[in-house]
């Protein structure tokens, strides 16, 4: 079905030589932006199913980040478990909460929905900053290091071989979700709820899926990208950091799995070649979202000249 | 104690309904929420700050000018990005109004700087004694002038024939350019009016918040008061921006103070819950 599968195997292969060749070659600088754009690109992951696939748009994204960094942290000061348990025990936590949410999303649509998921983000932040005993509160508190078979990750060289192949797993997953039978269901959903329920899609499940897959995503990417950055700051965990990772799926491509790693790309390594417009990244960002979502919401993922041809949107 | 905590909020209270109608007057004209509502509020203060400090313009001027750029801003915000999205999807919509809230919310921090500014009252902020409850005429002014425009929307929309040509355009495109009614005139007009009312209500509550980047985030009480009210109506948003400012206060007071912005998140997320119409809506029937 594939217009020109050689190609996409060789980009393929290119790609994996170099993501395991990158260690070796690079500075600890560049191993840490890579760890951040796969980090990200998890997250964004979370969105393309919610919002490009089940066609459900979730500001919602920001909490579950913040609850899969949180959680994992706080289960590895307060209990000590390790990381490498904590983030996937957390994760399937913040997933089923996240199909809860997508249960409780039964009646409403559109703009409801993007309010209520806003509220959510704000509701986390706030509880985040008000339980000062557990969180640090305002003041955040700091992520303990990855520690898996007796060694401690925290370098970005270091980082690199947990965080990298976990995208990339997931990745895959949600790039073949998209071909499967429940990838169809959430397109039918997207371009018809009322038509998908008359198919016979059980609509509410499969939308509560989705948030929950969103969930699971967002927790594990914030799991991920908290031992990195070594410290948690609620700020960086409310509205506007949500509407960030919109920008990013917007500017990648929302309906693709390659546009979430895009778009991250774009907006962790932009910042270095705008090394002189540091106070303008907030508005060049904006625009970017802004420009994409008028001229091209397809995003750069749909330049991508291996696409398949006679795919609908 | 109570009479007083009451008195106060409702001053709070009229600054979410003052964002609320701009809310809905734009809902309930042309279909769309507007995710960057809030932050065309701050940019509404913002432009009278740029005149008197760019343009060394006395503060009235400087208003004036404020309101020409109002115009100008939501003549933009039309005819650049919502007519070109008219046949979008909603998600496309949605997440056009949030970028455009955030350009100008990053705009403002890239050109006049993250911090705060001190902006100046329109009247007198000391307080006169009254009945045993203290009230300041600056207040109050809020309070009046969103009962005010209250009154002018409710009789543009329901007595007059422009009114009436703005509300068949809503309810349907086709029809009411069929018997004669332009269609992209009315939506120019109603992005210019919400841009004026952003504006006004700017002015009126910088000096109360903190007039930084940031204060467009006081939206969302603006949200949580317009569903609370009723997305589709005008008394319901001032009736719910009131009842919120209330609530808050009641709880700021007599539970917790950090409760009081949980709960009007909490508010916002029941009522689309469990009561998605607001206390004064009417639950439109979804058709196939």
């Amino acid at each position: 079905m594939s217009t020109r599968p050689a190609l996409v195997i060789l980009a393929s292969a290119i790609g994996l030589a170099a993501l395991v060749a990158a260690p070796a070659m690079l500075a600890e600088f560049h191993l840490f932006q890579l760890c951040l754009v796969a980090g990200t690109a998890l997250v964004v992951l979370g969105l393309v199913v919610v919002t490009g696939f089940a066609g459900q748009l979730s500001l919602a994204q920001s909490a579950f980040v913040a609850l899969g960094g949180y959680g994992s942290a706080i289960l590895a000061t307060a209990w000590g478990v390790p990381l490498w348990l904590g983030i996937p025990l957390v994760s399937i936590v913040v997933a089923l909460l996240g199909y809860v949410l997508g249960l409780m999303t039964l009646r409403v649509a559109g703009h409801y929905l993007a309010l209520a998921t806003m509220a959510v983000t704000a509701i986390v932040q706030l509880a985040l900053i008000h339980s000062d005993s557990i969180t640090g509160g305002a003041a955040g508190m700091p992520v303990p290091p990855f520690e898996i078979l007796g060694r401690q990750l925290q370098t970005g060289g270091e980082l690199y071989w947990v965080i990298v192949p976990v995208t990339a797993a997931l990745f895959l997953v949600v790039h073949n979700l998209n071909r499967s039978r429940i990838g169809r269901a959430f397109a039918a959903i997207r371009q018809s709820e009322t038509a998908a329920e008359a198919m016979g899609l059980n609509v509410l499940r499969y939308k509560a899926a989705a948030f929950g897959a969103s969930g699971f995503l967002g927790a594990v990417g914030g799991g991920l990208l908290a031992p990195l950055s070594s410290y948690l700051d609620p700020a960086a965990f409310g509205i506007t950091q949500t509407v960030y990772f919109l920008a990013i799926a917007v500017v990648g491509g929302m309906m693709s799995p390659l546009g979430a790693v895009i778009g991250s790309a774009v907006f962790v390594l932009l910042p270095d070649f705008l090394q002189a417009f540091q106070s303008y990244l907030g508005l060049v960002f904006a625009l970017l979202l802004l420009v994409f979502i008028v001229l091209r919401p397809t995003g750069l993922a749909s330049l991508n000249p291996f696409r398949r041809g006679g795919e609908g949107t | 104690m109570l009479a007083q905590v009451v008195v106060s909020s409702i001053t709070a209270g009229a600054v979410y309904a003052l964002i609320a109608l701009g809310f809905v007057l734009i809902h309930k004209g042309t279909g769309v929420v507007h995710f960057g509502y809030g932050d065309q509020v701050t940019f509404g203060a913002y432009m009278v700050l740029i005149g008197q400090s760019l343009l060394g313009l006395p503060f009235w001027p400087a208003v004036a000018l404020a309101l020409v750029g109002a115009v100008a801003l939501g003549a933009l915000v039309y005819g650049g990005f919502m007519r070109p999205l008219r046949n979008a999807s909603l998600l496309a919509k949605i997440i056009a109004t949030l970028a455009i809230g955030t350009v100008l919310r990053e705009f403002l921090r890239a050109y006049m700087g993250p911090n705060a500014w001190p902006f100046p009252f329109l009247l007198s902020p000391t307080s006169v004694e009254f009945l045993g409850v203290r009230l300041v005429p600056a207040n109050l002014a809020i309070v009046g002038v969103s009962l005010g425009i209250l009154a002018i929307l409710f009789v543009l929309f329901e007595r007059t024939l422009a009114g009436r040509a703005i509300m068949a355009a809503c309810d349907n495109r086709v029809g009411a350019s069929l018997v004669g009614v332009r269609v992209s005139n009315v939506f120019l007009l109603i992005w210019v009016l919400a841009s004026v009312l952003a504006t006004v209500a700017g002015i009126l509550v910088a000096p109360l918040l903190t007039l930084s980047p940031d204060m467009g985030l006081i939206g969302i009480k603006g949200f949580t008061a317009a569903i609370l009210g009723g997305f589709n109506s005008l008394p319901g948003a001032v009736l719910g921006g009131i009842l919120l400012g209330i609530l808050e206060g009641l709880a700021g007071t007599y539970i917790s103070t950090a409760l009081k912005d949980m709960i009007s998140y909490g508010i916002l997320v029941a009522v689309v819950l469990v009561r998605p119409q607001g206390l004064l809506g009417v639950l439109s029937v979804r058709k196939v």
